[in-house]
């Protein structure tokens, strides 16, 4: 018989999965609204849709209980801990801007419209599922969502080859990486006899003494690593993410680079923190004896890095640049993974929030600059900034803050990361990723100085519309504003762990 | 624990020496006749290739078998729920069932009806006037290696 409790159970934990229900419900009505209207093809219509949808699906978290780090719910698929709770607002963001991206620049062709919102708010949707999951089989699912509807989001221009190119590579990419976790997945399974992770921490703790489980679990951890370091674009799972970057409209290419990647940092910290580390005392964990994968991924994030900047130097596509830039974060934002310590922790999460709004930033006026006449090249930006000031100035802003100069959020995003492994006295890591910071400082600031210091070799016009500026000015603020008074969200992530 | 997997490594063992033993067996018994046309032919066996294998699929029917797919699993995944039907009905939580399957059912609902309207239910789907542009067949070239 159907015990009365489950159903009871699972009824409460649907107020929990109210976002994601919300975003559901979202993509249905703009299917429906597409399906009904096919003449009457308005894109502020889908916008502000799906807007609504994205911001509507915030609303439900603020009624729910106070979140707790062992609060699980639909028979121990999900838990309701701080990371979830603020992730599924940074994802709802991420949307948000990307469809107001897609909005004002117009990249995407009216009949390619709707399906292109629904496909946003349905990986959103993903995203946020996956950072709440702590089941094995959710986070694969999840974990799926978002990568396969991320593909299509990549080739939604289908009649554009580049498109279709990029989005052909990353399927097969993904197919491969993803099949790989799903093998390490199927290892730990074997091993613990569990999909939760709870009771899957417990028995790995209890194998890592045995010699002969000891190669299977670094087996599986190394499985593992393949899709998160394909998520991620990490070293040696990077290949993929110029050439989608670059093929990709602009407006994906800025949710894939924060997006998909900052899901892929909070399933970092959901598989390795619970599975293969122990609370040493309250803020410094252990990795479980026998396996050093802090040492592996240490290693990982300085190749990430080195080979993200060195190979962002010759770019003369700024997509293609920004691309390897956003390669070379990866191994920045691993160096908060590798530290193990609460510190770390909340540093990744810190510099995942700045890099949101700084990176989207710098596409977002890659976008506008290709959309108002120019290209993506950087021969398009020199002596622009007599041209378009206002353009060229957020710009060079979100580029100091990805250098992270003071006294932009970049800044006190790097300082934190960097804490966390001069905490941990991880010192040649430190050196490596100033020594970077330092050749990133060449390429982003070859492109401020075409802006700026260069005649100009075309005489186009550039236009910004003024939906364009203030899309622009909302991605400004949050940039200069976290590096002056960043208070208060560290605070907020210091509650977190 | 090793010994849970004995099972696999013996068929892994059996996997391999099968290999061997096929081709093996298939030299001994096999006719030794050389030049005969049929053996540079596709399929050894006595079927004649008929034309080229090189040709234009009709590609709709990739969006056909996905929607025949999806609703495959629909079917496959409401079944379980009307087997167990009956004794949700007992426990008072009926409508709790339906509603459920209901909501599946219909997404999956609006889905056909999205895929209706695009036309992609039709064998022959007429391209819009603006995208045709695009579509210059190239010229067959003859593929060579």
């Amino acid at each position: 018989m159907i015990p009365e409790n489950f159903i009871q159970s699972n009824l409460q934990g649907i107020s929990f999965i109210g976002p994601e229900l919300i975003l559901t419900l979202a993509i249905l009505l703009i299917l429906l609204v597409g399906v009904l209207l096919p003449y009457w093809r308005h894109r502020i219509l889908f916008t502000i849709l799906a807007v609504a949808g994205l911001a509507g699906s915030v609303l439900p978290l603020w009624k729910l209980p106070q979140p707790a780090p062992d609060l699980t719910y639909l028979s121990n698929l999900f838990v309701w801990d701080w990371l979830t709770f603020l992730s599924k607002p940074f994802f709802a963001v991420v949307g948000v801007l990307t469809i107001l991206l897609t909005q004002v620049t117009g990249e995407i062709d009216n009949s390619e419209y709707s399906e292109c919102t629904i496909l946003v708010l349905a990986v959103t949707m993903g995203m946020m599922l996956l950072v709440a999951s702590t089941d094995l089989l959710m986070i694969y699912l999840a974990f799926e969502t978002m990568g396969i509807l991320s593909y299509l989001l990549v080739g939604i221009r289908a009649r554009d080859e580049r498109s279709g190119e990029a989005a052909l590579k990353y399927v097969l990419y993904g197919a491969f990486t993803s099949g790989t976790m799903l093998f390490g997945f199927s290892l730990l399974f074997g091993l613990a006899g569990s999909t939760d992770l709870l009771a899957i921490s417990q028995k790995v703790a209890f194998a890592s003494q045995h010699p002969q489980d000891r190669l299977l679990l670094i087996v599986a951890i190394l499985f593992f690593l393949a899709g998160l370091l394909f998520k991620t674009a990490s070293f040696p799972f990077h290949f993929w993410c110029p050439d989608v970057y670059e093929g990709a409209p602009t407006p994906i290419t800025a949710f894939l680079s924060v997006g998909p990647k900052a899901a892929g940092f909070v399933l970092f910290i959901r598989l390795f923190y619970p599975l293969f580390a122990t609370g040493h005392d309250a803020t410094i964990y252990e990795a479980v004896s026998g396996l050093d994968w802090p040492s592996i991924l240490a290693l990982v994030s300085a190749i990430t890095m080195t080979l993200g900047n060195l190979a962002a130097i010759h770019q003369n596509n700024l997509k293609r640049l920004l691309a390897y830039s956003s390669i070379a974060h990866a191994g920045y934002l691993l160096m908060g993974i590798v530290s193990l310590s609460d510190l770390g922790l909340r540093s990744v999460v810190f510099y995942l929030v700045v890099y949101l709004f700084m990176n989207v930033g710098a596409f977002a006026v890659v976008a506008m600059v290709a959309s108002a006449g120019g290209s993506e090249e950087i021969d398009s930006y020199r002596g622009l900034g007599a041209r378009a000031p206002y353009v060229c100035v957020a710009m060079a802003i979100f580029l100091f803050s990805l250098i992270g100069l003071p006294p932009f959020a970049g800044f006190v995003g790097k300082v934190y990361l960097f804490a966390a492994v001069i905490y941990k006295k991880i010192y040649w890591l430190a050196v490596v990723a100033a020594l970077n910071t330092v050749i990133s400082l060449y390429y982003y600031l070859r492109i401020v100085k075409a802006m700026f210091l260069e005649k100009p070799t075309e005489t186009i016009q550039i236009q910004v519309p003024l939906s364009s500026r203030v899309l622009l000015l909302a991605l400004l603020v949050p940039t200069l504003g976290l590096g002056i008074y960043w208070q208060p969200l560290a605070r907020v992530v210091s509650g977190m762990f | 624990m090793f010994f849970d997997f004995a099972n696999v490594f013996i068929f892994i063992i059996l996997g391999l020496l099968m290999t061997f033993v096929i081709i093996t067996v298939s030299r001994l018994l096999a006719p030794r006749v050389s030049d005969v046309p049929d053996k540079f032919t596709t399929y050894e066996c006595g079927e004649r290739p008929v034309g080229s294998a090189w040709i234009l699929f009709n590609f709709r029917f990739y969006a056909v078998a996905l929607a025949f797919l999806i609703f495959d699993i629909e079917l496959a995944l409401v079944f379980p729920c009307i087997s167990v039907y009956h004794k949700w009905l007992k426990a008072g939580s009926g409508l709790f069932a339906l509603i459920e399957i209901a909501v599946f059912v219909g997404i999956l609902f609006l889905g056909l009806i999205y895929m209706w309207n695009r036309g992609d239910l039709k064998w022959t789907k007429e391209v819009p006037e603006e995208m045709e542009e695009g579509l210059v067949l190239e010229e067959e070239k003859p593929i060579t290696f």
